[in-house]
């Protein structure tokens, strides 16, 4: 019998294949290679769907897990067997529809934004979007965190080659060099991670009895045989720093601090590439990969601590940030760090469910609100200085009204989907903070950002579409076709309906059964499952939910909080800037508004991190010549002094060289001769 | 007899090629050094792993006819490969066809000659990888020198005679501590040939006695620490590593491609097989010092590519961080770490030697090396370019490429070695050359590949002829093959390595 899961490496090979097609046969093709790209993504969407029903179909254990390559084996009694595998439960076919999904919509919308723009390049273009996608889903469907980290690695290359696309300009390769650099120092303590899960563990599975969040849990209660921690130290020690380790490729990956800064410069790429990053594959990938190895993380509730007050830090951080930015793409570069920054906040609350819900309410409303940015940036002939559009709304009302759609899930305004997916974070975080004041400081912060968050997001709204043109070009922009309202259209739809999949505090208020995404992310495999998780949590955690009077007065005071704020920040964006003639008034900030709109100095600080590197290695260079090989030459300077004699006596090549190997020959048979008759 | 065959017809070929006009040297160099890359690959074909070729495992193609007397002890032309040797042998005869093509371009004079050297060098290569009589080894061994002295100091750059000069001086003199040492060792032994399985088993068995006062165990630590430093000039660690710059920058690119590629594996190899296979213990006593060698090796050489200006220097430093990590997975003396060290040894061939090929094809185009002469070389030779920049990311160590293969089974292999103390300290300071590589390489290619092209010499660049491309698309295509199929060596050097660390006391 044909079974989806079957087809589940072909997901992975089809952009796969597509890459390669569009590598060497892009240039003979119509699009540049973006059909075959286009063709690929939209199979391998057509095949998540199907697979993601068919583990509805599955009764008992919705899981497959299948080992499909032994990449390298050791011998032995037990040995390391280093494998790639697919491990397919709810988590994995979720995101699998996100990232196939978005992926055929960014394809589509190349072609109105590249292709009829009359870019060059488009081979590698669409190849390195091939790539990308494969990579991205590689690492979705791994089920053991070698692999995971080999496919995460590949998403860091695509997202250099897709950032730096534009190479004959200064800007995108230096942008292209950061993202690398900086994930890489993440990674490296990834890489770490890994390597110290083999050495833990002996293996690295995500599921399954023999996995390591298992046998970590395992440890932790107290069968410690299983493991082998380090310097001497008790598993949950050891356990929390190998947590930590994976977290520091998760904090490149996602831009959280003080790894974000390579994202707001990644607006560099193509603004199609910019919504496949933010949205389905590069900075979702870090949080995907905690979620993934929840497991693990339940047990070291350290951990979860520093996850969350990262993740609630970044979010309030990158907000500030985002107030004040010229550009369209920059305001919504911050906003990804800081939405990012909320799942972040949602792992270390607990609430597994929640992260993922708004990373894929997220993918769609960002996706969104990237190619709604680029059709204003084709519209506005590639100015995106805001400050030179405004009054868009009626000269392109597709996009307006998907962009506001987009705009409102992002502010967390009632009901888009937004709303639902933050408040769940806010409201668990707020819980399960009234029992840990580390967690109490995440949700506080959280909390603040979400004003700030409706603010520059209606300040953004309001000065591209509202008010009148402020530029020759936004009284006539340029028009484009299908191709890019299409995709705007599908994304406006689901930021908008994409929240109704798990209306808890709905279920909670009424009654009514509506938290299917939570029933869906509750029917994984043994020890993949929500509740699973949420004992673990319980048991060595120590989380535990507070209430403010009853569960529904918590509840209705958590939402109103957030749903409140976010609208305070709408209103004042409102009036501040919905006007025909706005002003800069974040400038009435002053100094303040410089360290905002500098990223508070980080990249200058950065750089000269940078900077000092090199210095250490210019010395170090110094010493090399001066020192190590001053002695060396020192030493030397007698057979160098012979070389010079002998080339005086002997001019010519040959006889030189003949002359030297004769005499090294003659004292190698000297000590050879000395040593024999030494010894007969 | 396949071994002789293959060291004998290379020897031919070497000799046949100084006859041939210097016009068709280089495509009948190429088209001679084809037949012992099938002869390799024969051999491989053939070879059925069973353990180590030192330790008393099996080993094939194995040849042993005695030869002269020295000293009362049977030196013996005594060949055969194991799971160690065979991927250093097929690295050999396939990064020699390759850099052969590489120097089509820049090799304009004394053709014959040059091409006749390579394959000279080549057959001598081949003889230190098979050979298994300590003396037949040293012949090879020092042979190696004499074509490199002259690829070096007749077609190099204008320092060439330092270079070449520093270069055969310093490895010899090396060669003879190294050569001191062990006859010390052979000769406190009492055995009745130089066979090495002879002389490692004899130590494993601890018949080394006293010799001239000397106790066995201080006799193998000095033994252990002359073939060390002997070794270590070779790979080169630090603090003995300042040559290879120099011979670097000099030679000229396919040279350099033997040299990083294959010529520096001479010194791992060796460390594996002396130091390591024969000497286990002293290995154990000396593991923290060595592993201190390693990480500086690794991030002190890193840092000095950082500071290169000149894009060859930058490739040479690399090289000296690339291989402080096959120190670190020798001296962890796990499974996963030796063998990843032996496997690391062909993915670096592969690597730097594509390395050194794209900055020869950028050097044949711009006739410069230096950074700052350069930018924007994307625009106008695309697909070199893509190939550099391809082989740049597999030096970083990405994934699905032979280097991330070859660091990642030395870094778990390291990281809980319970031979060498501290050993997750050591793995996580040696991983940070991960970084600094990315940090220095993708500098490099910024300034120079990207941008609006600019050049300060007087050339026009276009696109890199198809011989100058070929071998590095066939490299590559090597590099990504076995960094997906790392089994296809890893295998057999597991095989070959589990014996070992089974004498170095339960491990």
């Amino acid at each position: 019998m044909v079974a989806a899961f079957d087809f589940v490496p072909a997901i992975v090979l089809l952009p796969f294949v597509s890459f390669l097609i569009a590598l060497f046969a892009g240039k003979y093709m119509p699009k540049g290679g973006a059909l075959a790209g286009i063709a690929a993504t939209a199979g391998s969407l057509l095949l998540s769907i199907w697979v993601a029903i068919s583990l509805l179909g599955v009764s008992g254990e919705r899981i497959h897990q299948e080992t499909i390559y032994t990449w390298a084996t050791g011998i032995g009694d037990q040995p390391w067997e280093l494998t790639f595998g697919v491990l397919i439960d709810p988590l994995s076919a979720l995101m699998l529809i996100i990232v196939t999904l978005i992926a055929t919509l960014v394809h589509v919308f190349s072609l109105g934004y590249m292709n009829d723009e009359g870019e060059t390049g488009l081979p590698r273009y669409y190849a390195g979007l091939g790539l990308f996608t494969a990579s991205m889903l590689g690492f979705v469907v791994a089920d053991n965190l070698l692999m995971a980290f080999m496919f995460f690695e590949l998403v860091g290359l695509c997202s250099f080659l897709l950032i730096g696309f534009w190479f004959r300009r200064d800007g995108p390769p230096s942008a292209a060099k950061k993202a690398f650099l900086v994930t890489r120092f993440g990674d490296y303590f990834f890489l770490i991670g890994v390597v110290a899960v083999f050495a833990t563990f002996g293996t690295a599975q995500f599921a399954g009895p023999e996995s390591f969040p298992v046998l970590a849990e395992q440890a932790v209660a107290g069968d410690t045989s299983v493991v082998n921690t380090t310097f001497g130290l008790e598993p949950t020690q050891w356990f929390t720093i190998v947590g930590l380790l994976v977290l520091g490729g998760v904090v490149g990956k996602s831009a959280q601090f003080p790894l974000h800064t390579w994202l707001p410069d990644a607006m560099q790429g193509p603004t199609p590439v910019s919504a496949l990053i933010h949205a389905a594959t590069m900075v979702a990938a870090g949080v995907y990969l905690v979620a993934r190895m929840y497991g693990f993380y339940a047990v070291s509730p350290t951990a979860l601590a520093i996850i969350a007050f990262i993740g609630g830090f970044t979010a309030l951080f990158a907000a500030t940030m985002g107030v004040v930015k010229r550009e369209i793409k920059q305001v919504l570069a911050y906003s990804t760090i800081s939405q990012y920054g909320y799942m972040m906040l949602a792992l270390g609350a607990g609430s597994y469910v929640a992260a993922t819900f708004h990373l894929m309410t997220h993918a769609f409303f960002k996706a969104l609100l990237f190619l709604g940015a680029g059709a204003v940036i084709i519209a506005m002939h590639h100015n995106e200085n805001m400050w030179d559009m405004g009054g868009l709304k009626d000269k392109m009302p597709v996009t307006y009204a998907t962009f506001l759609a987009g705009s409102l899930a992002l502010a967390g305004i009632f009901p888009f989907s937004g709303f639902w997916s933050k408040d769940e974070i806010l409201y668990e975080a707020f819980i399960y903070g009234l029992n840990d004041p580390l967690l109490l400081g995440g949700w506080v912060m959280g909390l603040l950002a979400v004003p700030i968050t409706a603010f520059y997001t209606f300040r953004m709204v309001f000065l591209t579409f509202h008010g009148e043109p402020r530029s020759e070009t936004a009284r006539n922009p340029h028009g484009f076709g299908w191709n890019v309202k299409g995709p705007l259209s599908v994304l406006g739809v689901l930021a908008v309906v994409a929240g109704f999949i798990n209306m808890v505090p709905v279920q909670k208020l009424t009654g009514i059964e509506l938290d299917f995404l939570t029933q869906y992310l509750d029917s994984g495999g043994e020890g993949l499952t929500y509740s699973g998780y949420n004992a673990l949590l319980a048991e060595y955690g120590g989380y535990e939910a507070g209430v403010v009077g009853t569960e529904v007065t918590t509840l209705l005071i958590a939402a109103g909080l957030s749903l409140g704020l976010a609208v305070t920040g709408l209103l004042v964006a409102f009036k501040l800037y919905n006007v025909p003639e706005p002003v800069e008034h974040t400038a009435k900030l002053g100094q303040v508004k410089d360290v905002l709109y500098n990223n508070y100095y980080q990249d200058e600080f950065q750089v000269w991190i940078a900077h000092r590197t090199q210095s250490v290695a210019a010395v170090a260079d110094k010493f090399d010549q001066g020192v190590i090989d001053g002695v060396v030459n020192g030493v030397s300077s007698v057979s160098l002094f012979g070389g010079r004699r002998m080339r005086k006596l002997q001019t010519g090549l040959v006889t030189n060289y003949a002359a030297l190997l004769t005499l090294g020959l003659t004292a190698l048979l000297l000590a050879f001769g000395l040593l024999g008759g030494w010894f007969v | 007899m396949i071994i002789e065959a293959l060291i004998a017809f290379t020897f031919a070929a070497a000799l046949l090629v100084f006859a041939v006009p210097n016009k068709y040297a280089g495509k009948v160099a190429f088209g001679l050094s084809l037949v012992p890359v099938i002869g390799s690959l024969y051999m491989w074909s053939l070879f059925e792993s069973g353990g180590n070729a030192l330790t008393g495992g099996d080993i094939a193609f194995e040849t042993i006819i005695p030869w002269v007397e020295i000293a009362g002890i049977q030196v013996q032309w005594f060949v055969g490969v194991d799971g160690i040797s065979l991927p250093l042998v097929v690295l050999t005869t396939f990064l020699t066809s390759l850099a052969i093509v590489s120097a089509w371009t820049p090799i304009k004079e004394r053709q014959s000659q040059f091409y006749g050297l390579m394959l000279f060098m080549e057959a001598n290569l081949l003889g230190v990888f098979m050979a298994l009589d300590f003396f037949l080894w040293f012949i090879f061994w020092e042979a190696v020198l004499v074509p490199m002295y002259f690829l070096i100091g007749v077609w190099g750059g204008p320092r060439r005679k330092y270079a070449a000069i520093k270069f055969f001086v310093y490895t010899n003199v090396a060669s003879l501590v190294m050569f001191i040492g062990f006859m010390a060792l052979v000769f406190g032994l009492n055995v009745e040939t130089f066979g090495l399985p002879e002389i490692t088993q004899a130590l494993a068995n601890d018949q080394l006695g006293t010799w001239f006062g000397i106790a066995p165990d201080t006799l193998k630590l000095i033994a252990f620490l002359a073939l060390f430093v002997g070794f270590a000039v070779k790979v080169p660690v630090v603090p003995v590593h300042t040559w290879l710059p120099d011979a670097h920058v000099e030679a000229p690119t396919p040279v350099s491609v033997m040299l990083a590629g294959v010529l520096l594996k001479m010194g791992t190899y060796a460390l594996l097989r002396f130091n390591f296979t024969m000497l286990p213990e002293q290995a154990s006593l000396l593991a923290v010092p060595i592993a201190i060698i390693a990480v500086v090796s690794v991030i002190y050489g890193a840092m000095l590519a950082l500071a290169q200006t000149d894009l060859k220097r930058i490739v040479a430093y690399s090289s000296v961080s690339s291989m402080g990590y096959v120190i670190l997975g020798l001296i962890a003396f796990t499974e996963f770490g030796v063998g990843g060290a032996t496997f690391q040894m062909v993915a670096h061939g592969l690597i730097s030697g594509l390395m050194f090929m794209s900055v020869g094809v950028i050097y044949n185009a711009t006739h410069t090396r230096i950074v700052s002469d350069m930018s924007g070389l994307a625009d106008r030779m695309p697909v070199a370019v893509g190939i550099l920049i391809a082989g740049a990311f597999a030096y970083m160590g990405l994934p699905l490429m032979a280097g991330f293969a070859g660091e990642f089974f030395i870094f778990a292999g390291s990281f809980g070695s319970t031979f060498l103390p501290y050993a997750p300290i050591f793995t996580a300071l040696a991983m940070f050359g991960i970084v600094i590589v990315a940090g220095y390489l993708l500098l490099a290619m910024q300034k120079t590949l990207f941008g609006e092209y600019r050049l300060e010499t007087d050339y026009e660049v276009t696109a890199a002829p198809l011989h100058d491309v070929a071998p590095m698309a066939v490299l590559l295509l090597a590099i990504i093959a076995l960094g997906v199929a790392p089994w296809v060596f890893l295998d057999m050097i597991f095989d070959a390595v589990a014996p070992i660390l089974a004498n170095g006391g339960g491990l």
